[in-house]
């Protein structure tokens, strides 16, 4: 790592058009961490049975963005996108969530035709709470619906049943929302037949995004426990890779185009906040236990709610990490992040990011998997092939092994 | 002048765990070379990993002055490793003397290596001083014993004196029946020089020091010398004695034993078994020499990281400044990168060296599979020498595949011979005889390869007998046998580190259990990975590793980007340590299977 420099620009008098968008953040991130319940295979930063705090979150939410923007709000920081994610945001009220809109507005406020995100859970998004979301200034809601198969629901331990995701679709629409829906896949129990049967009922909704995760045993999340104390079988690595390949192979005959590892839209639908992230660009990152990566540095929010609220409500620092790397780590992370996307890392990009050459860090990590099928390289640069999407880590693994151990001529990071 | 008639040389020999250092220890105390207060166990022992082992390499020698019946003696003790390994330095040891103390522990009896240490001191024509140790222990049976010795070497049970280590009973017994039975040397003083060189270590501070027992003549402070196998001259700086500590003298003449050194650098220029005369007057013959040691088990010695390829060769060559029976040179192999071939004179020395390697040197080694010396007739009539497996020709080559075999002796309970004979047959061995030392006790004697020893025999021979056994071998010589050279293939090339030599009926059980291990140890890559054991282009065994079907993370939002880059970033890291074979990344693990494959 290497230490801050004393020359860090002050952000709030960049003029927006000078600044790199790895340096000056165009994306804004809002965790919102109340939940219901935990389910089983969540590892977020979140906080059960706290609604009560949620007046009191929205003041430090306000106060932490009066330290991130100091400015004020004559000076405001116009952002490109807007995420929303959590937890459960849709356990605000209307009411709460149009202070939300307010509060964000207000410093960092939405340039003209950007993107606004907030995910929601079925059983708590209505048309009530779709509307407000609405005149709150969001423009896309993001639906946890995870399954519509009973078994994969309980599997999951999620609280909703199926007919309530018609209802938040419906709800979506009406207030003129864009609507993604998250699908989960690899459930313990899960069959070809049931997760066929998943991605049918989600098109048969017609929404604009899909978002498809393949279910990861988190260390330490109730159902991994299930898993290491035998109660719980994973399903075996073929069967997951067939219910991935079943999910590319369904979603583009209907008209969804993948673009990145887990993500799918019709055209024009792509999530322009996580394609900043795919594409390691600066944003801020608000809220208990939220990441921000601004001018270089790295940081993460404390993910204890009475002490978030506690240093934010202060105008305290809020994060309890930061980080900031040296050119050959931003280089791998540059890579990492971008051959997440279905364009890969595009050779152009990587050396504006970083004055590095793709082929001199990875190029020679790169011919054995060119080779093996997993890997495509052209004018355009590095990028996963529909096979190595399937073991895409691998990918990256080999590929940062191949990287020389120093580098020279890269940017020293945080230069706009 | 030292009077020769006052003087005697002797070694103990002895079983490895006998107190052979201990009663060495009462030695010095009891002639005053060392005060009580200076006792400690084991002075001689001056190596750290041979007090931990409690086993003695190498020897050290120590003048002693003691006074009996108003004369005053001197006694040279040059003491000898008691291991299988070093039967060798206990020839040199007693080529140095005349008599020797044959010490047997009266707990636990005669044992394989008291048989052939008590032949080799009767064929070098030493007077035997037999005692009993430890009996002052509640365990110990000196009338069993007794009646053991007299069974295997011909010991008149009242020449046998009894003694112990420890408390120092019986001490003042032996060392006067060594003066009394062990005669003085022979020669002549004021004859040509003729010194036997029969021992020599560096000494970063002084170079050389050479050991030396003067047969004849007189070697002198200033005398111009001559190496007479070597023909170099020197001259001597610096004599003396070890009583323990080094103490200068002036001379040293027939009969005695002592050190000099004469400005030599490197311990190579000094040869152990030559023989040292006077530079302007010297001998017309040379004293009978030594049989040089030869390594008899062969493995690679590598640094787990390359870059400490040349820390290690420094490493060796300060180890062979004290060990000329060891022996190196580099190598390259495919899977491991550079290192050494290194020679051992058996699996002991080979432990030992490695870890004083690692101790001195703070290096982490990795070894291959140890090999023993083959030798090869081939075609043209040529005989090859082979030290490694991959220096074995096409087999159409080959006219005769020639192993060393040995004769091994195992001292056992009488109920583990059934084992024990089962064990030596399934190894290949040649049944010889069974002699009883005592209704309990036997002798068994086979002939085998060496091949088969080094693996795990002693371990089989200590499993089979809850310890109690013990053996001892000598090579016989090199028989012509059906041997193969076993090949490894990872994803379809031949990993040369991971060949064996193996013998032909044994090489497809060896193929299938060593595979099955690599495939334990290697990770699955983005290809299935084929490994194969074969026999020249014959496969015998064949296992594959999976191909990794899904690997990818789910979910990658700001808020996961540390952790997953450190997270890939360790595991680039480890890749990094693998050695790369084509695709394949074999971690050190899979190497060091060829070690493991014991049943």
């Amino acid at each position: 790592m290497v230490s801050p420099t004393e020359n860090t620009p002050t952000l709030a008098h960049q003029p927006p058009v000078l600044a790199k968008p790895w340096v000056v953040p165009r994306s804004l991130y809002v965790h919102v961490p109340f939940c219901a319940k935990q389910c089983g295979y969540c590892d977020f930063a979140i906080a059960v049975g706290r609604t009560d705090r949620i007046d009191t979150y929205l003041d430090a939410v306000r106060a932490e963005l009066a330290r991130l923007v100091p400015g004020g709000e004559n000076e405001p920081m116009p952002m490109d996108t807007w995420f929303v994610g959590g937890g459960t945001p849709s356990l605000l009220s209307a009411e709460q969530l149009r202070r939300l809109g307010r509060e964000l507005a207000a410093r960092t406020p939405l340039v003209a035709g950007g993107e606004a995100s907030l995910e929601a859970n079925p059983e708590s998004f209505d048309d009530e709470k779709a509307r407000a979301l609405s005149e709150a200034g969001f423009n896309r809601v993001s639906l946890g619906v995870q399954a519509f198969e009973p078994g994969t629901l309980a599997a999951l331990e999620r609280p909703h049943d199926a007919s309530l995701v018609a209802r938040a679709v419906t709800a979506g629409r009406g207030a003129g929302l864009s609507v993604s829906l998250d699908l989960i896949f690899g459930a313990p129990g899960q069959t070809v037949r049931s997760w066929r049967e998943d991605l049918r009922r989600a098109m048969e909704l017609g929404p604009d995004h899909l978002s498809l995760y393949g279910l990861t045993y988190e260390r330490g999340t109730p159902l991994e426990k299930k898993v290491r104390g035998g109660l719980v079988l994973p399903l075996a690595e073929e069967l997951e890779r067939e219910l991935y390949d079943i999910a590319m192979t369904t979603l583009e005959a209907g008209g969804y185009k993948q673009y990145e590892i887990s993500n799918f839209a019709k055209p024009g639908f792509e999530s322009r906040h996580n394609r900043a992230y795919w594409a390691n660009l600066a944003h801020f990152g608000v809220g208990m236990g939220a990441a921000g990566l601004v001018a270089g540095e790295r940081t993460l929010n404390t993910r204890d709610l009475d002490r978030y609220l506690r240093l934010a409500l202060a105008g305290e620092e809020t994060a309890f990490q930061r980080e900031r790397l040296d050119p050959l780590e931003v280089a791998k992370e540059t890579l990492m992040m971008n051959l997440r996307r279905v364009e890969g890392m595009v050779a152009s990009e990587f050396f504006d990011r970083t004055g590095l050459s793709l082929d001199s860090v990875f190029g020679g990590g790169a011919d054995a998997l060119v080779e093996q099928g997993l890997l495509a390289r052209d004018n355009q640069g590095l990028r996963l092939t529909r096979e190595g999407r399937f073991v895409a880590d691998a990918v990256i693994v080999k590929l940062l092994a191949g990287a020389p151990a120093t580098v020279e001529g890269a940017y020293p990071e945080g230069a706009a | 002048m030292a009077d020769r008639k006052l003087i005697r040389n002797f070694s103990i020999i002895a079983h490895i765990d006998h107190g052979k250092s201990t009663l060495a220890d009462q030695f010095l105390l009891k002639t005053g070379a060392i005060t009580q207060r200076e006792f400690r166990s084991q002075i001689l022992d001056g190596m750290d990993l041979e007090r931990e082992r409690g086993i003695t390499i190498r020897m050290h020698p120590v003048t002693l002055y003691h006074q009996m019946d108003g004369q005053t003696y001197e006694l040279n003790l040059i003491d000898t490793p008691g291991h299988v390994d070093f039967t060798y330095e206990v020839s040199r040891s007693l080529a140095a003397c005349e008599g020797a103390v044959l010490l047997v522990d009266a707990t636990q009896g005669v044992q394989a290596q008291t048989v052939a240490n008590a032949y080799l001191a009767i064929e070098n024509d030493l007077t035997i001083v037999p005692v009993l140790n430890k009996i002052d222990m509640p365990t110990a049976r000196p009338e069993i014993v007794m009646e053991e010795m007299e069974q295997a070497l011909g010991i008149k049970p009242e020449e046998v004196m009894a003694a112990s280590g420890k408390t120092g009973q019986g001490v003042e017994e032996v060392i006067r029946a060594l003066i009394e039975r062990v005669p003085p040397p022979s020669g002549d003083e004021n004859a040509q020089l003729r010194g036997l060189i029969y021992n020599s270590h560096f000494d970063s501070y002084k170079g050389v020091v050479v050991y030396i027992r003067v047969m004849e003549g007189t070697i002198r402070r200033g005398q111009k010398i001559r190496f007479m196998g070597r023909a170099t001259d020197g001259v001597v700086m610096d004599i003396g004695q070890f009583r323990p500590s080094p103490t200068p003298c002036e001379n040293l003449s027939a009969g005695q034993v002592g050190f000099f050194m004469a400005h030599i650098k490197n311990l190579l220029e000094v040869k152990v078994g030559d023989t040292v005369t006077d530079a302007l007057d010297p001998a017309a013959e040379p004293l009978p020499g030594y049989r040089e040691p030869k390594p008899m088990v062969f493995s690679g010695l590598y640094p787990s990281n390359n870059n400490d390829f040349e820390a290690l060769r420094e490493a060796l060559a300060k180890l062979q400044l004290n060990d000329c029976s060891f022996s190196f040179q580099p190598e390259n192999s495919e899977g491991l990168g550079f290192g050494f071939r290194c020679g051992f004179l058996g699996m002991l020395h080979r432990e030992i060296i490695q870890q004083r390697v690692e101790r001195d040197s703070d290096l982490d080694l990795v070894q291959t599979a140890p090999n023993v010396t083959y030798e090869i007739l081939n075609r043209k009539g040529e005989i090859l020498v082979i030290d490694n497996p991959q220096k074995v020709p096409d087999a159409g080559q080959i006219e005769e595949f020639r192993e060393p075999f040995i004769k091994i002796s195992f001292l056992i309970p009488a109920g583990n011979i059934g084992d024990m004979m089962k064990i030596c047959t399934d190894r290949r061995g040649v049944y010889m005889r069974t002699d009883y030392l005592s209704p309990t006790r036997a002798l068994l004697v086979f002939e085998m390869p060496l091949a088969e020893v080094i693996y795990d025999l002693y371990d089989k021979l200590k499993s089979v007998t809850h310890g109690y056994g013990t053996m001892d071998y000598e090579i016989v010589g090199f028989r012509a046998e059906d041997l193969v050279r076993l090949d490894i293939l990872v994803a379809g090339r031949k990993v040369e580190a991971l060949s064996t030599i193996v013998h032909r009926s044994t090489a497809e059980v060896r193929g299938r259990r060593l595979i099955k291990k690599m495939r334990e140890e290697i990770d699955r890559h983005l290809f299935e990975v084929v490994l194969q054991a074969a026999i020249g282009s014959r496969v015998v065994a064949r296992e594959s590793i999976a191909a990794l079907r899904k690997n990818v993370t789910a979910k990658c939002y700001g808020g996961d980007v540390s952790r997953k880059r450190k997270l890939l970033a360790k595991q680039a890291e480890g890749k990094k340590r693998m050695k790369q074979v084509g695709q394949v990344e074999l971690p050190q693990e899979a190497f060091l299977a060829v070690l493991e494959t014991g049943d």
